[in-house]
């Protein structure tokens, strides 16, 4: 008898670690092509929920990584609107979009350069020094935009931003090409390799070679990267750009991480999960719009969702 | 304590043992490391539950303690990592868990004057020479040591029991704890004293209790014994199998590994040189902190080290991290698997392969991709080479026994092809099977040519196994012994500094 029940905790432990995130998903949409058939089966909702979800994803892709090595990354949102503003006043004073673009993907890697930097110098958890850099990041926003929006970009940019390649928005297109190339990192490379053997297990890293200094410095550069391209993302969605942009996103990136199957510890987690993840929280958030839930009451379950994910995470792990 | 046992999963870690404590008497609790001492300690603070026996307090039978029923009648245990709360002021540590209250209007708040009035009196006892109202934390180690003493006192305890006291404390902090110890004793008090250093035992000890593998080898009244028969007794007489080659001269091969004057910053190593020839097993002995450790550590890059040079066949090698010591073909098997060895995360064949995927990458670790066809092929080839036993590669680690753990681990090393394996406590927590197995391997490794470095706290070990054996004591190598010559005695005779007049 024990060994039968043994047997069916650990298929359902796996089928949840595969198939659980995409369930969710599945029956999230199901409930609301029921609750609102006329408005779920239209091109426009699915496009819309792509695009909204598409910054989410991006922070959250590089929000990921920060928690497989067990730390976090916090200024994520800040990091958005400061290379989101940085770029802004560029393309407006006359910078060309590309090398605007580049250059604010750039301040984006440079911000988690130094994030990561402060990590390997202080010794401190990256929950502190994030906490730290989050507002740090933030003020600087606020002090290079004048704390007022800047808007008023060149055409090519709004219209490249704008347009749909087979319906698919170009802001789903580059949250995707993201998402595949960092899935790549993770599973076909040495340096993906070591990092989740960082996550999980730091000091045997450390007796397997790995540098975990450099990795962490790593990490945070990517975070912040996929934070910069959000960044890009928001800025072509909304037209302008605010300094009080993407307040509070870093909870929505690491509630997508964990919804996605990323453990809190360390060392596990996929980026399907993560994207997954991502996608539950727009559809979760365009639903609540379109059955006209308060914004009030949509924090409410969303911090909710949070809790509820994280401790099935671990009652699943658990069950072993 | 009468016929004590206790079983942990798969080892009994005590045996049978009975020992009593008089009041007013030193009892010394001696025996080799994994003996069975803190085990003891342990079940008489409450710590562990014995699986059988029981503990008799004046008069009174229990089947176990609980660290309160521990507390209550009177035994206080004093650790070798010291518990007292360094952000508290001594007085308060003195009382802790039972300060002393007063009213104030509906409040009871701590009565700090009383504290410090009782603690004046209690620290003239220990002769502790300071304001109770000092943090702890501006103490020195022996003066920490006191106030674990002048609590024990505090609690009004009958029995205190001391683990390895003196094992930072220098000869003159040594003698006022003898001081403090003798003073002890003319109150009526019961002591335990555990130690290694057999000098202070025939110095402080009344009687004595010998220990060896769980098991209970004799109690006898200090008097009557000698230092050699301590030696004897804690030894023991056991017939093991030996894994040397008979007639074997390894001084006649190539030097293969070789450090000079390796030093440590921090002092735990000091100027240490050695050889290791093709086809020779050295290991090194001593106590625990002895350095042995924290040598391999330095040499594998993983602790800074001040000064030294190694050389692998004749050439110089820098090793500022493992990275470069593992691309330099070192390769370190660490002494606790779960937290310097394996990854949990990871299965067996992802936790054989990053050894040689880290090998083969450049820029330091980062770059390269993983072949899931090499990973497969390396796991496949180490499994059958160590005999892991597992139903599938893609298992966890975190699921296999101690000892295939340990061949994982040795099996990632392997797929790297490292030259000079270090082995720290190789065989701690495997069962006697895998443990012959190991043995077997480390001598088929070093006839294939392979260096072979052992660190052990099991003499027995070292000596079926090692050619060569090389004694720490306080971070110097002190004496190599060649297999023939080494007998448990004269290893512990020079790790313990209690090398008679021979020399």
């Amino acid at each position: 008898m024990p060994t039968k029940m043994k047997e069916r905790e650990l298929t359902f432990s796996q089928a949840w670690q595969r198939y659980g995130t995409l369930g969710i998903l599945v029956l999230l949409l199901v409930i609301l092509a029921i609750l609102r058939p006329s408005f779920f089966f239209k091109t426009s909702t699915i496009t819309q929920i792509l695009s909204q979800s598409s910054v989410n994803i991006l922070i959250a892709l590089g929000e990921f990584f920060a928690i497989l090595i067990a730390g976090i990354d916090l200024s994520v949102g800040s990091v958005v609107a400061l290379s989101g503003m940085f770029m802004a006043k560029l393309m407006v004073s006359g910078t060309s979009p590309i090398a605007a673009v580049l250059l604010g993907v750039f301040m984006g890697a440079l911000l988690g350069f130094i994030n990561g930097i402060l990590v390997n110098s202080t010794g401190l958890h990256p929950f502190i020094i994030t906490l730290g850099t989050q507002a740090i990041f933030r003020g600087v926003t606020l002090i290079i935009s004048d704390s007022s929006a800047v808007f008023g970009f060149p055409a090519s940019f709004s219209r490249f931003m704008a347009q749909r390649i087979f319906y698919v928005p170009v802001a789903a297109i580059i949250a995707i090409a993201a998402a595949l190339i960092l899935a790549f990192l993770t599973r076909q490379t040495k340096l993906g390799r070591n990092i989740y053997a960082l996550g999980g297990n730091r000091e045997s890293a450390w007796y397997s070679g790995i540098n975990i200094k450099l990795h962490t410095l790593i990490v945070f550069v990517i975070s912040g990267i996929c934070a910069g391209i959000a960044g890009v993302v928001l800025l072509g969605r909304v037209g302008s750009a605010e300094p009080a942009a993407a307040t509070g996103f870093e909870t929505y990136a690491i509630a997508a991480a964990i919804i996605g199957g990323t453990s809190f510890f360390g060392g596990k987690g996929k980026i399907f999960g993560v994207v997954m993840g991502g996608l539950i929280i727009g559809v979760i958030n365009f639903g609540m719009n379109l059955l006209s839930v308060s914004s009030t009451l949509q924090q409410v379950v969303m911090g909710a969702l949070i809790i509820g994910s994280v401790t099935l995470d671990r009652f699943v792990a658990g069950r072993k | 304590m009468k016929n004590v046992v206790k079983k942990f999963p798969g080892v009994t870690a005590l045996d049978g043992i009975s020992f009593d404590i008089r009041a007013g008497e030193v009892h010394v609790l001696l025996g080799e490391n994994g003996a069975g001492k803190s085990t003891l300690m342990k079940i008489l603070s409450g710590v562990h539950k014995p699986t059988s026996g029981e503990i008799i307090i004046n008069g009174k039978a229990f089947s176990h303690l609980t660290p309160y029923d521990s507390y209550k009648n009177g035994i206080s245990v004093i650790y070798q990592e010291l518990s007292v709360i360094n952000e508290l002021s001594i007085g308060e540590n003195l009382f802790i868990g039972r300060l002393p209250m007063k009213k104030l209007g509906f409040f009871e708040t701590v009565d700090h004057s009383e504290i410090n009035k009782r603690a004046r009196e209690i620290l003239k006892t220990v002769g502790l020479n300071r304001d109770p109202k000092t943090a702890v934390e501006e103490l020195s180690i022996s003066e920490k040591q006191q106030v674990e003493i002048a609590k024990a006192i505090a609690a009004d305890s009958k029995v205190i029991i001391m683990d390895e006291p003196t094992a930072s404390l220098t000869s003159s902090e040594v003698e006022s704890l003898f001081k403090i110890i003798r003073q002890l004793k003319k109150d009526g008090k019961g002591i335990v004293f555990i130690s290694h250093k057999l000098g202070e035992i025939m110095e402080i000890g009344d009687r004595v209790t010998v220990l060896k593998d769980g098991g209970y080898v004799g109690t006898k009244n200090i008097s009557d014994i000698t230092q050699d028969d301590l030696v004897t007794m804690m030894v023991g007489r056991q017939i093991s199998k030996n894994y040397q080659h008979e007639n074997f001269d390894f001084e006649n091969e190539p030097v293969i590994f070789e450090v000079v004057n390796l030093s440590r910053k921090d002092n735990k190593v000091r100027d240490v040189s050695f050889k290791l020839h093709k086809g020779e097993i050295l290991g090194f002995s001593g106590l625990v902190g002895s350095g042995r450790s924290e040598m391999m550590n330095a040499i594998f890059g993983a602790e800074p080290k001040s000064s030294g040079r190694i050389f692998i066949d004749g050439e110089e090698i820098k090793t500022p991290s493992p990275y470069s010591a593992i691309k330099k073909g070192l390769a370190m098997v660490t002494e606790n698997r779960r937290e310097t060895g394996f990854f949990h995360n990871f299965d067996i064949a992802k936790n054989i392969s990053i050894l040689p995927f880290v090998k083969t990458s450049g820029a330091g670790g980062i770059s390269g991709l993983v072949s899931k066809k090499a990973e497969a092929q390396w796991a496949d080839e180490q499994r059958e080479r160590l005999n892991i036993k597992c139903y599938s590669t893609k298992q966890l680690v975190s699921e296999l026994s101690g000892g295939n753990q340990q061949k994982v681990i040795l099996g990632k090393w392997l797929a790297a092809d490292s030259k000079i394996i270090i082995f720290d406590e190789p065989t701690k927590g495997i069962d006697v099977g895998s443990k012959s197995e190991i043995y077997s391997l480390m001598r088929r490794l070093a006839d294939e040519g392979k260096g072979v470095l052992v660190v052990s706290s099991e003499l027995p070990e070292l000596l079926s196994v090692c050619d060569t054996i090389a004694v720490f004591l306080e971070g110097k190598i002190v004496k190599f012994f060649s297999h023939r010559e080494a007998t448990e005695e004269n290893i512990i005779h020079a790790s313990t500094a209690q090398e008679s007049e021979e020399t």
